[in-house]
């Protein structure tokens, strides 16, 4: 019974397998539960500064603000990518990847020059095989971002765009809509575009000015864009691993069943052509 | 009573009720009470203090105060509970 033994051999590792990304499966849907948490935890901060910002902004201001600058041609842009440092999570870094080189696709086409940052290991590894310099590389953002990480990144960005070396700064990363809605998405972050909302005609005591506190907050404003994009891409990667892990798991007990039903088969006929042998040596011997 | 809340770009840290706020902001505390008029004012380094029933103090530094109709937001990127 060569088959059979075949067939043990592939049932249990296909058991293991099984074993394996359930186990994965469940880790990625409680890591998935705290990433969302976060996402959710960074969302009043968000809405308060976007608020603020938005009841002070006008027009005749923003000329004076070098982070609104809308420069008239832009020669050189950073392209900041985040990804993530593991695999195993189906289509999520690919699917990174892809927009990234869409933006840069684009930007290079209109004849600006393309500085790339990258973080997380996948993204690093694609670029560095097809042979693209990197501006900076960072792996050290684990599962838990934090908002001293987005400033260690943005803040050269922004003193460049201060001085003027770069005329505008994109983020590459994945939205976090719902864990099934996980869009690879290109930002904006510099020039910031000033959010824009009806009814913010208060008339608030300003201490100690409109100015200074633009100032102020213009670059939280940034620094808080590449926080959610950091935030917002490690929930959709433990969501990405889950949905991959969970389909690993439902293939696997399909192919155990199927592989199951081939060895009981080949198991039962092997009996019955073992019965078979025995009847028909027995009849021969009393014939 | 005022309606307060601290928040910092990863969490919520403080939601609720307070009778005052004494927020630390660029050049000196400012006290706030009910009723006070809409404000937005940039803070400075210190200690930020809700009173009232559940009276809270955290270190701030940066970042700005608003109220407006006795809600008080207090948004930085730096605050720890002391």
């Amino acid at each position: 019974m060569a088959k059979g033994r075949e067939l043990v051999g592939r049932i249990k590792t296909t058991e293991n397998t099984r074993k394996i990304t359930r186990t994965m499966e469940m880790v990625a849907t409680s890591k998935l539960k705290r990433s969302s948490d976060r996402v959710a935890a960074a969302r009043p901060y968000a809405q308060a500064l976007g608020d603020v910002i938005s009841s002070l902004f006008n027009a005749e201001l923003a000329e004076r603000f070098p982070l609104l600058r809308q420069p008239v041609v832009e020669r050189r842009a950073a392209v900041l990518l985040v990804t993530a440092n593991r695999g195993l999570c189906g289509g999520f870094n690919a699917n990174l990847i892809k927009e990234a080189r869409l933006t840069l696709a684009y930007l290079e086409e209109k004849g600006v020059q393309v500085d790339l940052h990258v973080v997380g290991r996948k993204g690093i590894g694609y670029f560095r095989y097809v042979g693209r310099d990197l501006a900076s590389t960072r792996t050290d953002i684990g599962d838990v971002p934090t908002a001293a990480d987005a400033s260690a990144l943005v803040d050269g960005l922004m003193a460049d765009f201060i001085a003027g070396t770069i005329d505008a700064v994109y983020v590459v990363h994945s939205k976090f809509n719902s864990v099934l809605s996980i869009p690879p998405h290109t930002d904006r972050v510099l020039p910031v575009a000033a959010p824009t909302r009806a009814g913010a005609g208060r008339d608030y005591l300003l201490y100690p000015s409109a100015d200074a506190i633009l100032t102020e907050l213009l670059p939280s404003y940034v620094r808080n864009a590449v926080y959610r994009a950091l935030v917002e891409t490690a929930a959709a990667e433990q969501a990405a691993r889950r949905t991959a892990m969970k389909s690993a798991t439902d293939n696997a007990g399909e192919m155990l069943n199927l592989l199951r039903r081939t060895y009981n088969r080949a198991r039962q006929a092997n009996i019955t052509q073992e019965i078979a042998e025995i009847v028909g040596g027995a009849a021969a011997l009393q014939g | 009573m005022l309606k307060v809340s601290v928040v910092s770009p990863e969490a919520t840290l403080y939601q609720g009720d307070a009778t005052s706020v004494v927020a630390p902001a660029f050049d000196g505390e400012v006290g706030i009470l009910p009723s006070h008029a809409p404000m937005i004012t940039v803070l400075g380094h210190g200690i930020l203090r809700v009173n009232g029933d559940t009276p809270a103090r955290f270190t701030v530094s940066g970042g700005f105060v608003q109220v407006v109709d006795d809600v008080v937001r207090v948004v930085t990127e730096k605050a720890t509970a002391v």
